[in-house]
């Protein structure tokens, strides 16, 4: 029983839980949950401060790499063998439309998720200093995950996917100067062949992850380094000393009391540093109110997981991802739809390709990561940001409508036609 | 080494480095090209003229094109992919337009656009009789929507 122990003690290498230094150094001494604090302020724990839109999304993301890999046992990019594959993965390999279903609702979800939190955070002002170069990491990791879905949206070589990537990749040939060399790279050719689909794949497979994967890394360890999540909005309270002062800088007031140093420790360099950290720091006031990580966050971050993972198969258990008849270059299926959340750029393409397929969508990029830089307003709270908060509303409202629109208002030959009338496609 | 050593040393060796990152990017974009397309040639046979009928274009599904053959004028080759989004436009003996699927595009008779998104009218190509006797289209040489080739 000694050794048992011995064992335990060797890989574990803490006090017991039932003590608060076994607490954080379950915390601190693990090389995976590191990355969280040894305590969490109370408040950041509520569900209606973050809705944990970004645990969702990176456990959405874990469901997808998970997923993906098994079906890439069974996918060969290769034209003919590629829809052959997902005809197989339907009908004859053990539990392949779950596993499928599964890979698609996520991924459905993993781009709902990143807009939801992304507004989360515009909402409760959290990318403003010293997080304004976080918010940047999450635009690019929005970008990412679209462009994950895009590259994925070709790989069944059906008609849906075919006719979607020739629409999508056209748009980007619209670029001025750049975009038909661009296309033509991305292709590996001039129309969407055998070349495409394995650039595809292996964006799909390798080169996108691989960003998302080490963008995710700077994402969640510069959380850490702000200080945690930003302060409930409803937690705000004027404070006296708003300044944030980088460290090393010559401070104007005080120097900040450094205790004397104790001989029986060793110190690192950035304890004895003075200045105030240019992150969020816990006041002793505020020390009250926080919880070890260890049971509190944790509990909850499992039971967001296991929701997460229960949501996501049972949907893959009602709901089928779709899969067309074998692509076929000569036919265009009327009408001819990109993936549902490029629709709102396809409606607009329809009226403008230049304008819509590329002048709207650089300029909104653009416009989403100058907002920390740009909004110098300091303040969080809601009052005191009234015009941000509608331009913003006005946007996301603008976008929905637009894809509402492309989605279901949108028939053949792209005429106005409700979703309450039937028209048989293909009639003259 | 003294400071001008130092700086003049220092500026070559910074400009070697750029210039060693320079040429690996421009290889590295070099070899994302590629330098045989395995594609369908542009220049190609179709078949012999008495293969098309008089009166409604004849699609050809593979090369993407329409053949129109008349009694007085003679044969024509339009391009079926819209010019707008690239896809493929279908022909309505109805009205004798040219009609995209995907943003509602429509042509006209001559391939000029009459309606929707597309920028440009629909290209026509050239179309020539080979040695031996076959309709020869080279979608390289593009036509004006007048061109005919009488056999």
């Amino acid at each position: 029983m000694n050794l048992i122990r011995e064992i335990w003690q060797s890989i574990v290498r803490r006090d017991p839980l039932t003590t608060d230094k076994g607490k954080s150094e379950l915390v601190f001494l693990n090389v995976w949950l590191h990355i969280h604090p040894a305590k969490v302020k109370k408040e950041n724990l509520r569900f209606k401060h973050s809705f944990y839109l970004g645990f969702i999304t990176f456990f959405l993301f874990i469901i997808l790499v998970t997923t993906g890999i098994a079906l890439m046992c069974y996918y060969r990019p290769y034209p003919p063998q590629a829809y052959q594959d997902m005809k197989d993965l339907q009908f004859v390999v053990f539990m392949g439309p779950f596993l499928r279903n599964m890979h698609r609702w996520a991924a459905h979800g993993m781009v709902v998720c990143v807009f939801l939190h992304m507004c989360r955070v515009f909402y409760t002002g959290s990318y403003k200093k010293p997080r304004q170069f976080n918010w940047v990491v999450g635009v690019l990791l929005l970008l990412l995950t679209l462009g994950l879905s895009f590259t994925g949206y070709l790989l069944p070589w059906d008609q849906l996917a075919y006719w979607a990537i020739t629409v999508g990749t056209n748009i980007g040939s619209y670029a001025p100067f750049v975009g038909a060399q661009v296309r033509e790279i991305l292709l590996g050719g001039h129309t969407v062949g055998e070349a495409a689909l394995l650039r595809f794949y292996v964006l799909h497979v390798a080169v996108f992850p691989s960003f998302v994967i080490l963008l995710t890394i700077v994402h969640f360890w510069r959380v850490r380094k702000d200080g945690g999540l930003s302060r409930p909005v409803w937690k705000l309270i004027p404070r006296r000393n708003e300044k944030l002062v980088t460290i090393g800088a010559p401070v104007e007031t005080v120097a900040l009391n450094v205790a004397a140093a104790s001989k029986d420790k060793t110190y690192g360099l950035m304890e004895v540093v003075t200045g105030k950290p240019i992150f969020e720091t816990v006041t002793p006031e505020e020390e009250e109110d926080t919880v070890f990580s260890y049971p509190y966050a944790f509990v909850r971050e499992a039971v967001v997981l296991m929701a997460t993972v229960t949501t996501i198969m049972m949907m893959s258990l009602f709901l089928n991802a779709p899969l067309e008849e074998l692509a076929n270059p000569a036919k265009t299926p009327n009408p001819a739809k990109a993936p549902w959340y490029f629709l709102g750029l396809q409606e607009l393409v329809s009226h403008s390709a230049l304008l819509g397929g590329v002048v709207a969508p650089t300029l909104m990029v653009l416009a989403l990561i100058a907002i920390p830089y740009l909004d110098r307003n300091p303040s969080r709270r809601p009052a005191d940001r009234k015009f941000i908060l509608w331009t913003f509303t006005i946007f996301v409202v603008a976008n929905l409508l637009l894809i509402v629109i492309g989605t279901f208002f949108r028939g053949p030959g792209w005429t106005m036609v409700p979703p309450w009338v039937h028209v048989v496609a293909g009639a003259e | 080494m003294n400071r001008r050593a130092f700086l003049s040393w220092g500026t070559a060796g910074v400009a070697a480095l750029c210039s060693a990152v320079g040429v690996s990017m421009a290889a590295v974009a070099r070899f994302m090209v590629p330098s045989v397309y395995y594609e369908p040639p542009q220049s190609f046979k179709i078949g012999n003229p008495a293969d098309f009928p008089y009166g409604p274009p004849t699609f050809l599904a593979d090369e993407k094109i329409f053949v129109f053959r008349d009694r007085e004028k003679g044969f024509a080759v339009a391009s079926a992919v819209c010019t707008h989004l690239g896809c493929t436009v279908a022909h309505f003996g109805s009205d004798q337009k040219f009609h995209c699927p995907c943003h509602g595009s429509v042509f006209g008779p001559d391939g000029a656009v009459l309606h929707g998104p597309a920028p440009r009218p629909l290209s026509w190509f050239e179309v020539t009789l080979a040695r031996d006797g076959q309709l020869n289209i080279d979608k390289d040489k593009i036509v004006p929507s007048s061109y005919r080739l009488m056999v």
